[in-house]
């Protein structure tokens, strides 16, 4: 036992000591499986009851294991995709290659999807990283800015001149995807605790979107053309602009009516905050 | 729901820096939000973890907007790291700051501790070695803090697995030193004392009579986990019979403070927190029936 009430050998630290002392403990809980633990066990009290390296080795446990819940919050479905022991590795092994940096622990998974698609063997099986990007994109638009959404009515109070120089602001919460695997059906499948097949491969791409409606959050896919008209007004296109592009795919007299009902969803979907002209 | 409100009075010592007594609160989780709001339950006031709202809009901040509109609410975060070796956060202070203005909340907490050295975050509370040197850093971080917000700080005692060799007084010494230096205010986790006192051999009396009256606004409750040879503060049971005994000599000693329960895991429904919380208001009223005596 320690007496903590009893003055110990007189000191006088620099202010080194306390920086030296925090950067050793942190490099310790950082990396406790592969570094020397001499540095900080020679700092820390040791008691019958509890070794110095037991001691220490409740920080460094800690660490892990809260982090590794942050994952599992945020990528509960992957966490079933992939099974128990498959996660617990993948998220340790972030855990490892991305030190947190950020206040809350909601941020610390922000790179999980892009770690899964570079790094072996999980870069092997890109559905773990098109699940998890999908489960990112969900959590960005759950608490997203808020904004206002038009209506209707907004747009056809446009002059009909107007129409062609008309720019949109899409809903902050709006994210876009375009995923090789229907990950999104295994979500939906695990969500409704339904049988949930293993994720298939499509021929091509599938474009999806993600967003917010108040407080909840959907996800859709896109038909082609509409996948790039979104895209398009999201960096700023006119309407005009959009209409030629839809040429590429819709008959050139059908472009604008096609365009407008394009449109017309947008805005009863609550993804369009804003519009100029 | 079955929890009588006591009526909270204006209560401030002689002398004492403290924010107005709030009374008997809870910790607000996610999963209560509904039930908050649809059965106005009976509990003085709600702390927020701050960071939780740190975000642009969706579900947390239009529950807690709401939840402010009738309730009084106090800010406690988690990742200020006053005792860092690092600057003070000034891009954290301003986050700290734009909630706070959302919320204007009765006051803001934060612990005596460290989080995170060149800008990692260890999201734990890790233990300061008690050293006049770790005090004079402390105290000048809180200066600062306290400058930016415009308001003092009250910060919180945690629970600690290791004792630094270099530690040179006892713990609530260097809380005091610390508080009344900086003039900030004080948060007593009594979990986190009897955790402590267990964790490190020293009698828990002792911490509370080290503690000036005067500048303690708030007390925290929680549950722990015992592990034969240390306790670990896991806020995931209710709290144990030891620790409302140390609750009742510190409510004798530093009379009404704003009390709340903390759980963070396993969170049950709200009414069995309200009925820990109906216990803590049993206590305070014993105690004070008590002195009355
Ligand atoms: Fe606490």
């Amino acid at each position: 036992m320690i007496d903590a009430t009893k003055p110990r050998e007189a000191r006088t630290p620099t202010s080194k000591d306390l920086a030296r002392l925090q950067q050793d403990f942190q490099n310790y809980v950082l990396a406790a499986s592969t570094l020397d633990h001499a540095g900080i066990e020679a700092e820390v009290v040791g008691t019958t009851k509890a070794s110095a390296k037991s001691r220490l080795g409740i920080y460094s446990e800690a660490y892990r294991l809260r982090l590794i819940e942050a994952l599992d919050t945020d990528y509960i479905t992957l966490h079933t995709l992939v099974g128990d022991d498959t996660f617990e590795k993948l998220a340790l092994a972030y855990v490892d290659a991305y030190p947190s940096k950020v206040y809350n622990m909601r941020w610390f998974g922000a790179q999980l999807p892009e770690f899964l698609k570079t790094t072996p063997p999980y870069s092997n099986y890109p559905a773990f990283g098109e699940m998890a990007a999908f489960e990112w994109a969900l959590t960005l638009a759950f608490d997203a800015d808020n904004a206002p959404v038009l209506r209707i009515e907004d747009i056809a109070a446009v002059p009909g001149d107007a129409w062609a120089d008309m720019t949109f602001a899409c809903h902050p919460s709006l994210q876009r995807l375009d995923l090789r695997w229907n990950v999104p059906a295994f979500w939906k499948a695990i969500g409704n605790e339904e049988e949930a097949q293993a994720p298939q491969q499509n021929e091509f791409p599938i474009a999806w979107m993600i967003w917010r409606r108040d407080l909840d959050s959907y996800f859709r896919s896109l038909p082609v053309d509409e996948a790039w008209a979104l895209d398009a007004i999201r960096s700023g296109a006119n309407f005009a602009e959009v209409c030629s592009g839809l040429c590429e795919w819709i008959d050139e007299l059908q472009a604008a009516q096609h365009a407008a009902g394009l449109l017309k969803g947008w805005v009863s979907e609550q993804l369009i905050s804003g519009l100029k002209y | 729901m079955t929890a009588t409100p006591t009526s909270p009075v204006s209560f401030r010592k002689p002398g004492s820096p403290c924010h107005r007594y709030l009374g008997f609160g809870l910790g607000l989780r996610t999963p209560h939000y509904d039930t908050i709001l649809e059965t106005r339950p009976a509990v003085d006031w709600f702390e927020i973890l701050s960071e939780n709202y740190f975000c642009a809009g969706g579900k947390p901040l239009h529950y807690l907007d709401r939840i402010r509109a009738d309730y009084p609410v106090v800010m406690h975060g988690v990742s200020l790291s006053i005792g860092s070796s690092d600057e003070v956060n000034i891009d954290y202070l301003k986050q700290l700051k734009t909630l706070a203005k959302r919320v204007e909340p009765q006051w803001i907490s934060d612990h005596l501790c460290w989080t995170g050295v060149a800008g990692n975050n260890l999201h734990d509370l890790m233990p300061l070695p008690y050293t006049e040197e770790a005090v004079a850093h402390v105290v000048s971080h809180v200066n600062q803090v306290q400058e930016y917000l415009g308001r003092r700080i009250a910060l919180e005692n945690v629970s600690s697995y290791v004792t630094y060799k270099q530690s040179a007084m006892a713990e609530w010494d260097f809380l005091r030193e610390i508080a009344e230096r900086a003039d900030c205010l004080i948060l007593l986790d009594i979990n986190n004392i009897y955790v402590s006192s267990f964790n490190h051999g020293f009698d828990p009396h002792l911490y509370l009579e080290g503690i000036p009256t005067e500048r303690v606004q708030q007390f925290h409750l929680a549950g722990h986990r015992h592990c034969d040879d240390y306790i670990i503060d896991t806020h995931d049971e209710p709290v144990i019979d030891p620790v409302w005994q140390l609750y009742a000599h510190a409510v004798r000693r530093f009379g009404d403070v704003s009390t709340i329960i903390e759980r963070d895991d396993n969170i049950p429904p709200l009414e069995e927190l309200l009925a820990e919380l109906d216990h803590a208001r049993r206590i305070a009223a014993s105690v004070e029936t008590e002195l009355a005596a």
